[in-house]
């Protein structure tokens, strides 16, 4: 073995910054998250595009759709004329994109709402809910992955495997009724209707449906922290530090956990796009006035600006988070390459 | 020394012969009890809402329809709409991502490439919901819906290793052989890319069997009498204080379906695994 220059025993905490970055790795560094940013943003444009293109490529004619099958052809001209969808498909993209950097999404068809407004209004709760699914499912996965790592059984892993993939198969919806029937019939513990928007208060309707969104997350997030929990155990440090003696807390931190996020972060970065679609279902279920539920309404009466919007917003959401994801994975673990 | 040679069972194996019972029992299930069963799946047969008895295993739904007669006549369509999801988008993906690995043309593939990122920062259920919105209810368009987002994880998957294969000895070998482009294409190339895509293909087909579920759960799919998972537990939801089996036995059936894949490509994962490592 070579000898290496940087103490293997140390954890990576124990080293300075400037020691962990020297200016050339700094400058590069500098120069791939430029490229990471640049890279979204076109990524954000084809979003906005297909969101857009949804809406023009669609069979049928939307405003005739809106005003019902009597409206007279100058009634319907003259809405196509004040949404401006008698203008070319590239003007209408243009007027599009402008508006959105003045906070304009265009009006609802039927009900005039601003699209904004719709959204502005209802995506605080399905933020919410997803923050606590996803905050329920790092507390959960944590402890399984490290128990599961530390065990060292081939058996237990092997359990921990099929119990995983087995529990990836179970639908959320389904899962969400069993809970409605053992919380909401058996012992009441879930209101049975209504919603308070206040942050405490609202707890009583969110906590379940948070729970059953994040069983989608645990399979997944417990798998990867525990192999990478698994490799992390295999780098000398961890010996260095059995043998020094280190705290058990300072152990399982600094010596185990951190060094095994990188990849964790990232991949909970990734799965923003998951649990929006499993919150959608929640609000569903649970009848709560999230922004998923103004989706599937807006879906069956065919109001294609509200439709257009949200899943603009979603796709915008996930673009954000992958970004900040890889940003701080690379600021958790300086070895991981940005693709 | 006669030493009687033990037979060594491959890692997984157990898993690979459970998963796929479990699938074909279901499938034969399917076939076999819409023909040979005692009641039919639109038949009004009983009360309403009755529960699970000798008669009627799974008890009966609001309008007094045999819930072990629905759950077992919608096997086809929920297996059949999922696996056509699959199958389509594992073609299309493959094949344009291989080609996009291999071409030359870095402008182009750059620009496709990032095509390819947009469709997939759309949260996957979200996507679907938005383009059976445009396309209207129903199988076929769940299925084309399926079709047009998830090419592009396919195709990103293929992408990234076709640019690999293309590199590969036997591609090389196969060249200066002077084959035919699409020989290589077809013979060479496609087969070692598609090992990869089909592996994901697998873990695919267990959200897209959910997620046909889930769009009839939530009103975009099959049109009323006809018999479907989702939708069985969409009727069952409202009234599932009063009847808990009209919604259980059709998810259990949604977990049957998707727990046969998991075991099944689980089984499938650890041998590749072990054939890969050692």
């Amino acid at each position: 073995m070579a000898s290496s220059t940087i103490d293997p025993g140390a954890p990576a905490d124990e080293i300075s910054a400037e020691q962990r970055v020297p200016d050339k790795n700094r400058i590069a560094l500098r120069r791939t998250l430029l490229g990471r940013f640049i890279r979204s943003l076109v990524v954000a444009f084809w979003v906005m595009f297909i969101a857009f293109s949804l809406l023009r490529f669609s069979p049928g004619d939307p405003i005739r759709l809106a005003l019902g099958t009597d409206a007279t052809e100058e009634a319907v001209a003259e809405m196509k004329q004040r949404y401006g969808l008698d203008q070319s498909f590239f003007v209408q993209f243009y007027d599009y994109f402008t508006g959105f950097f003045s906070g304009d999404l265009g009006t609802s068809f039927f009900s005039q709402r601003e699209v904004t407004e719709v959204i502005a209004m209802h995506l605080p709760v399905t933020l919410m809910i997803i923050l606590l699914s996803m905050g329920a499912a790092i507390l959960i996965s944590i402890p399984i992955a490290l128990s599961v790592a530390l065990s060292r059984r081939a058996s237990i892993t092997y359990f921990f495997r099929t119990s995983t993939s087995i529990s990836l198969a179970i639908p959320g919806f389904f899962l969400a009724l069993l809970g409605l029937l053992l919380f909401g019939t058996v012992v009441t513990w879930v209101p049975a209707a209504g919603y308070e928007g206040n942050f405490p208060s609202n707890l009583k309707y969110l906590w379940l449906p948070a729970l059953v969104n994040c069983f989608s997350l645990v399979p997944i997030l417990s798998r990867v922290l525990h192999s990478s929990l698994m490799d992390t155990l295999d780098e000398e440090f961890v010996e260095t530090g059995v043998i020094r003696g280190v705290g058990k807390l300072k152990f399982y931190w600094s010596y185990m956990l951190r060094p095994s996020l990188a990849p964790t972060v990232v991949l909970v970065s990734y799965m923003v796009g998951i649990m929006i679609g499993g919150t959608v279902v929640m609000e569903m279920i649970f009848s709560l006035p999230g922004i998923g539920r103004e989706l599937i309404e807006a879906v069956s009466t065919r109001d294609y600006a509200i439709v257009q919007g949200i899943v603009m917003i979603f796709g915008f959401i996930v673009v954000f988070t992958s970004f900040i994801g890889d940003l701080l994975g690379y600021l958790l673990d300086r070895r991981v390459t940005l693709s | 020394m006669s030493k009687k040679v033990r037979k060594v069972r491959p890692v997984g194996t157990l898993g690979i012969y459970i998963g796929s019972g479990m699938m074909a029992a279901m499938l034969l299930a399917g076939l076999l009890i819409p023909l040979f069963g005692k009641y039919d799946a639109n038949e009004i047969s009983a009360d309403q809402i009755m529960p699970p008895s000798r008669d009627h295993l799974f008890g009966t739904d609001m309008l007094g329809r045999d819930i072990f007669a629905r759950v077992f006549d919608a096997v086809f369509i929920d297996i059949g709409t999922a696996f056509a999801g699959v199958l389509i988008p594992l073609a299309v993906g493959t094949i344009i991502g291989t080609l996009l690995g291999i071409s030359r043309n870095r402008k182009f593939n750059s620009f496709i490439g990032s095509l390819i990122d947009g469709i997939n920062a759309f949260p996957f259920l979200i996507f679907v919901i938005a383009l059976v919105a445009f396309l209207g209810a129903g199988l076929g368009s769940i299925i084309l819906a399926l079709s047009l987002v998830n090419w592009a994880r396919y195709a990103r998957i293929a992408r990234t290793r076709a640019v690999v294969v293309n590199q590969q000895g036997y591609v090389e070998a196969a060249r200066t052989l002077g084959y035919k482009p699409t020989r290589i294409l077809f013979r060479h190339i496609i087969p070692n890319v598609s090992s990869e895509t089909r592996a994901y293909a697998l873990s695919d087909f267990i959200i897209v069997i959910i997620a046909v579920a889930a769009l009839s759960f939530l009103g975009l799919g099959v049109n009323p009498p006809q018999a479907e998972w989702g939708a069985m537990i969409k009727d069952g939801a409202n009234i599932i204080t009063l009847a808990w089996w009209s919604a259980v036995f059709p998810g259990l059936a949604i977990c049957w379906a998707g727990i046969s894949v998991a075991v099944f490509s689980e089984g499938l994962s650890a041998r590749i695994g072990e054939g890969n490592q050692r």
